[in-house]
């Protein structure tokens, strides 16, 4: 699904997170939001899921205007950094969660969920794992659980607030690859934020360069680190 | 849009109208009807109440028992606190639940226990009354009851402090040639003072309002053995009401002290004040 | 560390003498009764008739404290309004007024003649010198443990959860049952324990709006005094080793509800 994003506005009292920022993000794209801290990249990133209003300016999701639609309503997945997850369900509980909180007449009946969440827990490579609790597991494989959850209402969407921000450098590595493997494999369009050159440039099929509350640079890593399009970029990336 | 994590503003509304409402009902009104009935027949008939001797007895003999029992209970509580939260010993966890054992004992439990051990029928009391000691029914069991309830409070204020506060600048002070008491007495003190004077006014209030077990072991006796919440228990018996509630309105502005103090200690020193529920 | 022996020492000798040796006094002299004479003193008519009395008012405040103590903590720690200080100093009110005065001040107010009594007679209603009196001293005694012990755990709770039920599509009602309330839940039921343990043994405020009649509004703290004015011994200790025995137990349960609260957290993120 393509998102469009229209000279979004936002402040936070006197301090101004995002500029007027527009972007445009072709269906099925892998985005990542690169920028230091302060860049107004995670503001960015919650607007679109709904988290946070805009002062102004508006988000698109196929076309269609969502900004005035809540969160609940956007069928978007996110992604947190520090996973999110209910320590007082079991892993397979905080994956049908999403199920489990559908109107009565669209909820998929127990059966349907148990199988769903199978499909997840292989899908996440956490296959057997779905009666422990979350403070059973790992950060790596928590973050597989939140990932697993994220998915489970089918979203066309899926966003990631520095989803590898507080894992080791080994578990990010192969976290990274299993992401770019679901992404592909489901056929999401995807934006995650990091401040991490490497990791934005990796796996991303285009990058967002945030600096200030606006965007510097937006195309693939090849483009960027060719063509840097500001002193600042310049600094960034290279 | 509809906001994520926060109701919407009717509901926030009615949330804090209830939350105020229920707390102006159950708790603001009877502190109000205190000072109401305190004063009904004018300023001078409080003013009289109050200077009436057998008034002003029981102010000295609640004055005189928080006088004994907080400086015990403040050296005994920074003793066990010590002990507790700076060494790692056998048993430490039943200690702690030992000295918080007063809090979920009834005071009359508490009073009616003094009574077994000191009373005429009581272990010591046959002894106690051969030598002419009197501790039933006159100041030292008072004391010693009231000792009882508040026992627990200093150390409860301190131990989580001084857990969290760790060891290591104790360790520094040793390193750098400093005996046990100094420092306690340079590093460790300055540290939690503030968690001290509140668990020392939290002490005081309980000491100086301290009912149910004094009332036990005080034997009510007028002008001698009646502490201030007892006179107003007797007051209020006589049905010389303006007299209760005066005596019960300087309780209530010890009470009101407290809390002033407790809340300007929170405001003031937030981070040096331990995070226990009470 | 130095001053363990010292320290240590000074504690269990205060401890012993103050409070250890005193509560073995309760539980010699009970034991001294023999099982059948205890059970005789300790579960009479009149004592049970105080024990479901004492009980069952301390449940209801209690449940009545869980409700609204836990709307106050989440009033106290997520809006903003003008004199929220105020109001969160006057929730430790109970902790520093003495009871007595709380239980005069009670009376005064829901007395036939008082501000609130009047007009609830009116209709019908009494609440001074009935077991309903007993409930409301206890509602006043217990709402600090409840706010107390709710309020540090909803202020640290973590926001992402809520954020993360709600891009899972739950409505606000969803994410505060299925997502808040179990996470708030130990803290809850401490609470609610606590403030049901102080009501139990509560006295100084009960008394004066009780009506104290035997067999109807007569708690049982204020048996064991009416027993020991009589110089009735041996009844007053019987009960006040079941109450004993009670506190332990209430004891027992809030360890257990914490311990099992920091090993969830502890493991938890």
């Amino acid at each position: 699904m393509t998102i469009t994003i229209d000279t979004l506005v936002k402040t936070f009292g006197t301090s101004s997170a995002l500029n007027g920022v527009s972007l445009d993000i072709a269906d099925g794209a892998f985005v990542a939001l690169l920028g230091p801290s302060g860049s107004g990249k995670t503001t960015l990133l919650r607007i679109i899921a709904g988290l946070e209003a805009a002062d102004s300016g508006h988000v698109l999701f196929g076309g269609e205007d969502v900004t005035d639609r809540a969160v609940q309503d956007r069928g978007i997945g996110f992604v947190f950094q520090h996973y999110a997850l209910f320590r007082h369900m079991t892993v397979a509980q905080n994956i049908a969660f999403g199920l489990t909180v559908m109107k009565r007449r669209q909820r998929p009946g127990k059966a349907d969920i148990a199988a769903r969440v199978e499909e997840l827990l292989g899908l996440v490579q956490l296959p057997g794992l779905g009666e422990r609790f979350p403070s059973q597991l790992s950060g790596g494989q928590r973050q597989r659980v939140a990932l697993a959850r994220a998915l489970a209402r089918e979203p066309k969407i899926l966003l990631l607030d520095e989803p590898f921000g507080a894992l080791d450098t080994k578990v990010r590595r192969e976290l990274r690859v299993a992401l770019r493997a679901i992404h592909d494999r489901v056929g999401l369009t995807s934006i995650f934020v990091t401040h991490d050159r490497e990791e934005a440039f990796a796996l991303a099929d285009k990058v967002a360069i945030l600096s200030n509350g606006r965007i510097e640079q937006y195309g693939p890593p090849s483009e960027i680190e060719r063509a840097p399009a500001s002193e600042f970029v310049r600094d960034f990336v290279i | 849009m509809r906001a994520a994590t926060t109701e919407p503003r009717a509901v926030r509304a009615l949330l804090i109208l209830i939350a105020i409402g229920w707390l102006a009902l159950v708790i603001l009104l009877p502190l109000f009807a205190v000072f109401v009935q305190a004063f009904e027949k004018g300023t001078g008939a409080f003013v009289d109440a109050i200077l009436q001797p057998d008034a002003l007895a029981s102010i000295r003999l609640t004055l005189l028992t928080a006088a004994i029992v907080v400086p015990f209970n403040c050296v005994f509580g920074i003793a066990a606190a010590w002990a507790v939260a700076k060494h790692d010993f056998r048993g430490r966890n039943l200690l702690v639940s030992l000295i918080d054992l007063p809090f979920s004992v009834s005071p009359v439990v508490a009073g009616l226990m003094f009574v077994l051990l000191f009373g005429a029928n009581g272990w010591f009391g046959p002894w106690l009354m051969a030598h002419g000691i009197r501790i039933m029914f006159a100041v030292p069991a008072i004391v010693i009851a009231t000792a009882f309830v508040t026992f627990p409070y200093v150390a409860r204020e301190l131990i989580p402090l001084m857990i969290a506060q760790g060891r290591a600048e104790e360790e520094a002070a040793l390193t750098l040639g400093a005996n046990g008491f100094q420092t306690f007495w340079h590093v460790t003190l300055p540290n939690i003072r503030w968690g001290l004077l509140y668990g020392v006014l939290l002490t005081n209030a309980r000491a100086m309002g301290e009912f149910g077990a004094v009332s036990v072991v005080s034997g009510h006796i007028r002008g001698l053995t009646n502490t201030m919440p007892l006179h107003v228990e007797v007051l209020y018996n006589e049905y010389n009401f303006v007299g209760a509630f005066a005596v019960a309105s300087l309780l209530a502005c010890l009470a009101l002290v407290t809390l002033g103090a407790k809340t300007l200690l929170e405001w003031r020193h937030r981070d040096a004040l331990a995070a226990t529920g009470h | 560390m130095p001053g363990l022996h010292l320290t240590l020492g000074m504690t269990l000798l205060w401890l012993g003498l103050l409070v250890l040796l005193p509560m073995a006094a309760v539980i010699a002299r009970s034991l001294g009764l023999g099982p059948r004479h205890f059970a005789e003193v300790a579960f009479s008519a009149r004592a049970l008739a105080a024990y479901r009395l004492s009980f069952g008012a301390a449940l209801l405040a209690a449940a009545i404290n869980a409700v609204f103590g836990f709307g106050i903590a989440w009033v106290l720690t997520r809006y903003q309004f003008p004199g929220k200080r105020l109001a969160s100093a006057l929730v430790d009110l109970p902790f520093a007024l003495p009871t007595a005065v709380a239980g005069i001040a009670l009376t005064a107010i829901y007395a036939n003649t008082g501000i609130i009594g009047r007009p609830l007679a009116a209709i019908g209603i009494h609440i001074a010198y009935k077991p309903a009196g007993v409930v409301l001293a206890l509602i006043f005694i217990g709402l600090p443990f409840v706010v107390r012990t709710v309020e540090p755990v909803l202020a640290d709770l973590p926001k992402d959860i809520e954020e993360a039920a709600a891009t899972l599509g739950a409505s606000r009602l969803a994410i505060f049952a299925r997502v808040l309330l179990p996470e708030v839940a130990p803290a809850l039921l401490t609470g609610f324990a606590l403030a049901f343990a102080r009501g139990v043994g509560e006295y100084g405020s009960v008394i004066f709006i009780a009506g104290n009649m035997p067999f109807v509004s007569e708690i049982a703290p204020l048996l064991i005094v009416t027993q020991l004015e009589q110089f009735d011994y041996e009844g007053a200790t019987a009960i006040a080793a079941v109450m004993l025995a009670i506190s332990f137990a209430m004891l027992a349960v809030i360890n257990f509800i914490q311990a099992r609260e920091r090993h969830w957290r502890d493991g938890g993120r």
